[in-house]
């Protein structure tokens, strides 16, 4: 039992922390926090169901296409709805509240309450560690939800871009005076944030289905991940992510599943407690 | 090469700067000199474009700079020093480097032109892959200008080189400044009255957002009122 609950811990986790991610670049770049996240997560799971089961797609392309046009969808929210709050953070926190809510019940008009599914990436299961069998289509999402962070890494450590996120998110203004068209990499980072959510959406679709309010729990998770891990550290996310997946399954596998999210605030307030700024936070910020 | 004609400045709306007109030719050293809360730093602002002004006109090479965005400026050819150097500390001095060398002209001879910062300045060569925030005050205004002279910039503004730096350390990186190729521009901001007129060919003096003086900075450094005024002499 241990050993399930750790792995179901860990492919939960690698989502969290890829949605924290999402949540963090948006953050650090923009100080705006996104509070529609989790039902864009949601968007590209349904685009992903749409795509491939009703379209007839092959899965990859449709996951692909899935995120493709959450980004999109992320650039025209950027340029309609926060571009004109800049200055003041409090609209774009009503604003995106507001699109959650909305997102919510087009959702539901259009899908009704049931949950759907995208097609299983493989079939069958796996002997794991010797111990015990483990389904592949969870094995493959967190193979997939590793390869993505370490994407994000290397974009945000190793590339143009990433020196220009981390630029703007340590010094806005000198960024600017440094030759960075800061309007143009707000709306690219908000793009990306929601694609990284749309990325944990349909890596996650085929284990636990889409429903119109299943994307509320993963944005709260996402949310507290950021401030576990500490505003604006890459590492955080992760840590952090694997820690909430990790402590949520053991604790349903060993106490309850109805205190589920509980132990997520205990676990974060037991951190703030010791280390203000999350565990990888700067002390300042 | 810079000609800023009567502007006003405003933050918020309090105005801040008072009909300025200011010429730079180019290759030259030119200082702008005045107290705390003067507007030194508001004109820069306004030059860069990160204040535009509400009225009059800034050119650089003949082109308007009024209602362009600072990276538009930036890629130009103006490069800023700011006031208080704002590296950014958590970036490696290298990724500093690099960042100013972001805009086009500077990215084409990225390798080359760090070479040449490093070479003008040491000590950055050998942190390079230290992070900016533990610097010295001393090697981040180094940097600070390292990371400005990135972009191949034709005119070099300097916001308060002085600022929290030991005299010692302040004469060194001014030297350092001299002797940099004519073809780069520079106009320096200063509250340090006696360093900025010992490095600048000519002067401004701000006062209250309003100029008051202007001349050959050896000439202005014998006058009396000058003298009393901010020399303590
Ligand atoms: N963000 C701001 N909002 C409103 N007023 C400001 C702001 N920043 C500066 N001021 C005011 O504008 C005036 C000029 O400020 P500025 O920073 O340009 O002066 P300075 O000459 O650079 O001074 P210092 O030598 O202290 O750097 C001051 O009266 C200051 O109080
Ligand atoms: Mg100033």
């Amino acid at each position: 039992m241990l050993a399930l609950a750790t792995m179901n811990g860990l492919v939960i986790g690698a989502i969290y922390a890829l949605a924290a991610l999402g949540v963090s670049l948006v953050v650090g770049i923009m100080n705006v926090i996104n509070f529609a996240h989790g039902e864009l997560y949601i968007l590209a799971g349904y685009f992903s169901y749409i795509l491939a089961d009703t379209l007839g797609m092959h899965f990859v392309l449709a996951m692909v296409l899935a995120v493709a046009l959450v980004f999109l969808f992320g650039i025209f929210v950027e340029y309609t709805l926060i571009r004109p709050t800049y200055g003041n953070d409090m609209y774009s926190l009503i604003l995106t509240f507001i699109l959650s809510i909305v997102l919510q019940n087009a959702y539901l008009l259009i899908f009704g309450p049931y949950p759907n599914k995208p097609p299983g990436w493989v079939g069958g299961a796996t002997h794991v560690f010797g111990a015990f069998y483990y389904g592949n289509q969870r094995l493959a999402a967190l193979v997939a939800g590793a390869v993505v962070i370490a994407f994000v890494f290397v974009l945000v450590k190793k590339t143009w871009f990433g020196r220009i996120i981390r630029a703007t998110s340590q010094d806005r203004e000198m960024a600017e005076l440094n030759g960075v068209n800061t309007t143009r990499l707000n709306m690219l980072s908000f793009g990306l944030g929601c694609a990284l959510a749309a990325a944990a959406g349909v890596i996650l679709a085929p284990v636990f289905p889409v429903t119109p309010t299943a994307g509320v729990p993963v944005a709260l998770t996402a949310f507290v991940v950021v401030v576990l891990g500490g505003m604006g550290s890459l590492w955080g996310c992760v840590v952090g992510g694997l820690i909430l997946g990790l402590v949520e399954n053991l604790g349903a596998a060993y106490i309850s599943t109805g205190y589920k999210h509980v132990f997520n605030f205990i676990i974060l307030i037991l951190v703030l407690l010791v280390r203000p700024a999350g565990l990888f936070g700067r002390r300042e910020a | 090469m810079l000609e800023v004609s009567g502007i006003d400045v405003f933050r918020g709306e309090t105005q801040v700067l008072w009909e300025i007109s200011i010429r730079v030719h180019l290759g030259e050293r030119v200082a702008i000199l005045g107290s705390n809360g003067a507007g030194k730093s508001t004109f820069l602002a306004a030059v860069t474009g990160v204040l535009p002004p509400r009225r009059g006109d800034i050119l650089f090479k003949g082109e308007s700079l009024v209602g362009m965005k600072p990276h538009q400026i930036t890629q130009l050819g103006v490069a800023v020093v700011p006031e208080g150097r704002r590296v950014y500390r958590e970036m490696t001095v290298a990724e500093n480097l690099e960042m100013g060398a972001y805009p086009k002209r500077g990215r084409a001879q990225l390798k080359k032109t760090m070479e040449h910062v490093m070479c003008i300045f040491p000590v950055l060569a050998g942190r390079s892959r230290q992070p900016a925030g533990t610097l010295s005050g001393g090697e981040q205004q180094m940097l600070a200008i390292g990371r400005a002279l990135m972009s191949r910039p034709e005119l070099l503004l300097i916001d308060e080189l002085s600022l929290g730096l030991a005299p010692l350390i302040t004469k060194e990186i001014f030297r350092t400044l001299d002797n940099l190729a004519d073809e780069i521009t520079i106009l320096l901001v200063e509250q340090n009255v006696e360093q900025a007129l010992r490095h600048s060919k000519r002067a401004y003096i701000l006062e209250s957002g309003r100029l008051t003086r202007s001349g050959i900075s050896s000439e202005l450094m014998e006058d009396d009122d000058i003298r009393r005024a901010y020399l303590g002499l």
